[in-house]
């Protein structure tokens, strides 16, 4: 089957510093990639690359069928179609929750507005905000902020959304509403790739787990090859000291 | 080494003494500060000064004879310091004991206090009922004169009345060019700062990264030239700048080139220029401080960067350089004095033609002084409750069941 994401001989460097060292990642549709690996190892850099929010130095990133380097695509077009949820939640502090879900797909896909909030309420109703659609978005808790996000990149209907590390900034306690919502995306199909710390989600959820280290993607491979038995010292090391640090 | 020895015995006691004077000097301090009751020293202060006021003015006022009042104020004054005396010794003798065990703690006695500094108070606006009644009666008998009397408030105030269309005419044309200086410099910043802010990225065309930076460099340049010299000097240049313009390109005549390019309106060009220069550094501050991850959401949503900007970017850093822009009009307000070197007939200009006119300086930039805070003063508080309603208007969204 043709994957819906095609990432191949992907580099980036700030700099002196070389981030990604040529990275070759298919995903198919429907299917749930969570990306691990230790802090620094260009996780975030990748991710942000698959939308061009970063500029990659070379490589290809085919996505639908277009090249997403090519400096003639139409990138605005192809974004609307790759939904992203920060680690920050970057939400519009000028807009309301409503406003927020509603700004792109008015402004961008010229839905009509009433339509457009219509959709909105739906998906702020799925993340289970339905009793904050009209709150100042400054006002609310870091969970419900990141559920807005999410919502958001929903509104646009994207073919994948891309998470990078969406509970990071939460209290543990309030990590779980974000992680809810986001098992129910996947159990309804929807194509995600996942930078997380949180391996139990990763176990849980994904399809395939991808191993990074200094750059390139190490080992990739189900949750029970990589977790149960990883064939890298360097992916064992990871793991090993990961849950030695959550006390695990 | 003996020399040594002594200096350095003697570094040593001075190091003591020091302490001790120090330590002295924060017991005693905070001695004082401690439980005193200065409602005293303050009535007595108070009282004092509207003996004072009494003793030294010429003139006084419309409902009691000034010995009695004097006298009267003096009595208070000196009631009050001897209370404070009083206090001052008791709290001597009881030291920390004060609070709990000397009756000018007791209930009875800050009572008796509290009705005492009712006393002042009335002596306090009584007095000052009485000066402004005899303000007013300066001010309708120099109303009435017909030459300029020689005291410098009475002076102040003929010249100010007899001149004051001259005066008021400057008011306006202050006003006016510091209002309007100011929304047009607005106007100009917003689109100064959208030139500054192009930054080319890789995949713009060629012709479009120069035109990009060309942009940017060009606003930045401008507000360099603009912050970097005086405004007198602006004003000097726009002014003759543009009469030239007209008189080289045109056939009208001096005055009807007078007419249309006139003194006013090239002040009003200098002021938005200037205005625009500072206003777009202040937005392009306002832009810069909205962080990057809500262009970065915007983008990723597939918004254009045009869009991103004026949709998101843009009316938050407005928002926070509302408070920035109502301080460029009250710099508007004071700056655009310097108008008058290129005969702009603003409040400084009319000042000075007031002065010319009966050989008295000082007297007319007072009123002139006094014209000016009043002006600012009124403006800053209408701009102060305008920001506090603009800021009222985002707790509107508090979340609202459906
Ligand atoms: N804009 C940038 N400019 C310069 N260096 C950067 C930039 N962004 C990232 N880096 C560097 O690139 C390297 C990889 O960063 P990246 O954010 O991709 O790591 P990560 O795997 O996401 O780590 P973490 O788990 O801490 O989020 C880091 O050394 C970082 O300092
Ligand atoms: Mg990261």
């Amino acid at each position: 089957m043709e994957p819906i994401l095609s990432i191949q001989g992907l580099e980036k460097s700030f700099g002196p510093l070389k981030v990604l060292k040529g990275i070759d990642l298919d995903v198919q549709k429907g299917e749930v990639v969570c990306i691990i690996g230790a802090s620094g190892s260009g996780k975030s850099t990748l991710l942000r690359c698959l939308n061009l929010l970063e500029e990659p130095d070379s490589g290809h990133i085919w996505f639908g069928g277009q090249d997403l380097t090519d400096l003639d695509a139409d990138l605005d077009g192809l974004r609307q179609r790759i939904g992203m949820v920060f680690q920050g939640f970057n939400l519009f502090n000028n807009k309301n929750v409503l406003d927020n879900c509603t700004l792109a797909p008015i402004s961008v896909k010229h839905i009509p507005r009433a339509q457009a909030e219509e959709t909105a309420i739906h998906h702020l109703r799925t993340v289970g905000l339905g009793e904050f659609i009209h709150a100042d978005s400054r006002r609310l808790s870091g969970g419900q902020k990141q559920r807005v996000a999410i919502a958001r990149a929903l509104c646009m209907e994207p073919e994948i959304m891309l998470f990078d590390e969406p509970t990071s900034a939460l209290d543990p306690e309030i990590v779980g509403e974000v992680l809810d919502v986001m098992k129910t995306l996947a159990r309804e199909g929807m194509t995600m790739v996942v930078v997380t710390h949180e391996m139990a989600f990763a176990k849980e959820v994904s399809d395939r787990v991808v191993f990074m280290d200094q750059g390139v993607i190490l080992e990739q491979g189900t949750p029970a090859e990589v977790f149960g038995s990883p064939r890298e010292a360097r992916t064992r090391e990871f793991l090993s000291r990961y849950l030695e640090d959550k006390g695990i | 080494m003996a020399m040594n020895n002594i200096f350095s015995a003697l570094c040593a006691i001075l190091g003591d003494a020091g302490r001790w004077l120090r330590g002295r000097a924060a017991a005693l301090l905070s001695f004082a500060a401690a439980d005193h009751p200065y409602v005293y020293l303050s009535g007595s202060a108070l009282s004092l000064a509207a003996a004072l006021t009494y003793i030294f003015s010429q003139r006084y006022g419309f409902f009691l004879s000034r010995p009695l009042w004097v006298w009267t104020a003096l009595a208070l004054c000196g009631a009050f310091c001897l209370a404070s005396l009083a206090a001052l010794a008791s709290k001597l003798r009881l030291k920390r004991r004060y609070r709990a065990g000397s009756r000018f703690c007791a209930p009875a006695a800050r009572r008796a206090a509290r009705y005492g500094s009712y006393v002042i108070w009335t002596v306090a606006a009584l007095t000052l009922a009485d000066r402004l009644h005899v303000l007013y009666q300066v001010v309708r008998e120099v109303m009435a004169m017909d030459t300029n009397p020689s005291p410098f408030f009475q002076a102040m105030v003929y010249m100010f009345y007899n001149s004051r269309a001259l005066f008021l005419r400057g008011l306006w044309t202050t006003l006016r060019l510091a209002f309007f200086g100011t929304i047009f410099g607005f106007l100009l910043a917003v689109g100064l700062v959208f030139l500054r802010i192009q930054t080319p990225s890789k995949r713009d065309w060629d012709h479009v990264k120069l035109i990009k930076i060309l942009c940017s460099r060009f606003a930045a340049l401008y507000a360099t030239v603009v912050r970097g010299t005086p405004m007198m000097l602006q004003a000097f240049i726009i002014y003759y700048a543009g009469f030239g313009l007209f008189k080289g390109h045109t056939d009208l005549t001096i005055t009807e080139i007078n007419t249309i390019w006139s003194f006013f309106i090239a002040g009003l060009t200098t002021v938005s220029l200037n205005s625009a220069a500072y206003l777009s550094e202040v937005l392009r501050g306002g832009v810069e401080s909205i962080d990057a991850g809500q262009t970065e959401a915007a983008r990723s949503l597939g918004m254009s960067s045009w869009m991103t900007m004026m949709k998101v970017v843009f009316p938050q850093a407005l928002k926070n350089s509302i408070p920035a822009i109502g301080n460029e009009m009250i710099i508007n307000i004071k700056d655009s004095s310097v108008l008058n070197c290129i005969g702009v007939v603003e409040l400084m200009y009319a000042a000075t033609s007031v002065a010319g006119i009966y050989y008295k300086n000082l007297p007319n930039y007072v009123s002139a002084a006094i014209i000016y805070l009043i002006m600012t003063c009124c403006i800053s508080a209408i701009l102060n409750k305008l920001s506090a309603r603009l800021s009222l208007n985002t707790y509107r969204g508090v979340p609202s069941s459906n």
